[in-house]
């Protein structure tokens, strides 16, 4: 009974916290603007330096890379808010008050979550539309944004906290992302290479979801360290 | 000195001398390899194997430090972390000099060239990391959670992602994935004395790198107070 009550405790106040995120961030609509302009724009910049190749079957096994590396630069754009945004604005020591590290973690990675949905609902179906794309397999399509977007989510999440307590976030954001993200992203590429190509993945999707899942764990074992002095 | 540090300096240079020597007089060149660029695993296979060992061993004591908040684990995983990268940077210079043999070309953006230079790029960012982090006590704080996250990724790094990129040039790993080490029976006995003196090199730097690190935090305290 009461580790169930414990729970639903934990459950409403990471809920607190991403309802808090969101709210604040309909106020300003920071991350969501850049997060949304760095896509676009990094989009139209790709489509028109590929031009007519794009739509050619030779561009075909190259377009999933442009489409991750699209999804990945805008992230580091816009993700490292979560964190950054409550130390700047010195919220964080009350947010520090306000409920446990693994329930803050859970929260900030809902709002990360929601995020970069939001970013692959905007930018995939237009990059798909830019560039002819049509994947063979639908599904595997859908399940690889899902679960990479997941990974993206996850990891950011915990080097946003990082950096946020250090000097010259957004490049140090990048800086320790990126290495950090690369099996992601190769596991990303292979599988909707596979997608679109409708032949067998040399990767398992759940693969990905080991991925995801260690990285979710790491970040729920290291957060309390991060977050409390 | 003491005799007993004596006699174990005396047994790693043994070991690695003798190791240089077998290596070149010993040894057979391998089959299906040019002429006898084989003779650079000795010193390739030692190089990679003590870099990953530095690399797990941050990540543990990493993990202590955050347990504990000991000072000396800390000095532990930048010390073994700043060895890794000395090491790491060495295994793909060796790579290098053999590929340029073998493939005619320094760098061939093989999945494993990239993964080890992607490994030493995310530890080159632990150092980044912590210059960039003001406060000592958030500085190992965080930089402990970063190499402690090491520990989760590097298998992805070093295992996963270069398997699914699916080309490569690069010969099996020495210890495959049947755990088997799959070297002629000269070869074999060099290559472990040269990763046996290796890794006790590594061992001497890291308990005198240990040492430096805990003089220095001294010196600081004391110039401050």
């Amino acid at each position: 009974m009461s580790s169930r009550s414990d729970f639903l405790d934990f459950l409403a106040r990471s809920g607190a916290v991403l309802a808090k995120d969101w709210r604040t961030e309909l106020r300003s609509r920071y991350a969501l603007n850049s997060l949304a302009l760095f896509a676009f724009s990094t989009l139209v910049t790709v489509s028109m330096a590929l031009g007519p190749v794009g739509s050619s079957p030779l561009a075909q096994p190259l377009l999933p890379v442009i489409l991750w590396l699209i999804l990945l630069f805008a992230a580091t754009a816009g993700l490292p808010r979560t964190f950054v945004g409550e130390e700047e604005t010195h919220t964080a020591i009350a947010l520090r008050l306000a409920g446990p590290p693994e329930a803050v973690f859970a929260g900030k990675l809902g709002f990360a979550l929601s995020l970069t949905f939001a970013l692959e609902i905007l930018v995939v179906p237009l990059f798909l539309a830019m560039t002819d794309l049509s994947p063979k397999d639908p599904g595997l399509f859908v399940a690889t944004l899902a679960a990479c977007g997941f990974g993206l989510a996850a990891g950011s999440t915990l080097v946003a906290a990082m950096v946020a307590q250090a000097r010259g976030k957004g490049t140090l954001f990048a800086v320790l992302l990126l290495p950090m993200l690369v099996p992601l992203l190769v596991m990303a590429v292979a599988l909707t290479r596979a997608a679109v190509s409708g032949e067998p993945p040399v990767v398992e999707i759940t693969q990905v979801l080991l991925y995801d899942g260690m990285v979710t764990i790491g970040g729920f074992l290291l957060f309390p360290a991060v977050w409390n002095p | 000195m003491k005799p007993t540090t004596l006699l174990a300096l005396g047994a790693i240079w043994l070991s690695i001398t003798l190791a240089i020597f077998l290596a070149f007089l010993y040894a057979p060149p391998a089959k299906n390899f040019i002429g006898e660029s084989s003779r650079i695993l000795f010193f390739h296979v030692p190089m990679a194997w003590v870099s990953s060992l530095a690399f797990i061993l941050a990540g543990v004591a990493s993990v202590r430090y955050l347990r504990t908040r000991d000072v000396r684990f800390d000095h532990q995983a930048r010390s073994a972390v700043g060895l890794g990268l000395i090491f790491g940077v060495l295994a793909t210079v060796t790579g290098s000099l053999w590929a340029r043999v073998m493939w005619n070309s320094y760098w061939n953006w093989d999945p494993r060239q990239s993964s080890i230079i992607l490994a030493l790029t995310f530890y080159l960012a632990y150092f980044g990391f912590r210059s960039a982090v003001e406060e000592v006590e958030a500085r190992r704080r965080l930089a402990a959670a970063y190499a402690a996250l090491g520990l989760i990724v590097a298998p992805f790094l070093f295992y996963i992602a270069p398997r699914i990129a699916g080309f490569t040039l690069h010969p099996e790993p020495i210890l495959n994935a049947n755990l088997k080490v799959e070297v002629e029976s000269r070869m074999r006995q060099v290559l472990l004395l040269s990763s046996l003196g290796f890794t006790a090199f590594f061992v001497w730097l890291h308990i005198l790198n240990c040492r430096l690190l805990t003089l220095l935090e001294a010196r600081d305290a004391k110039s401050l107070s």
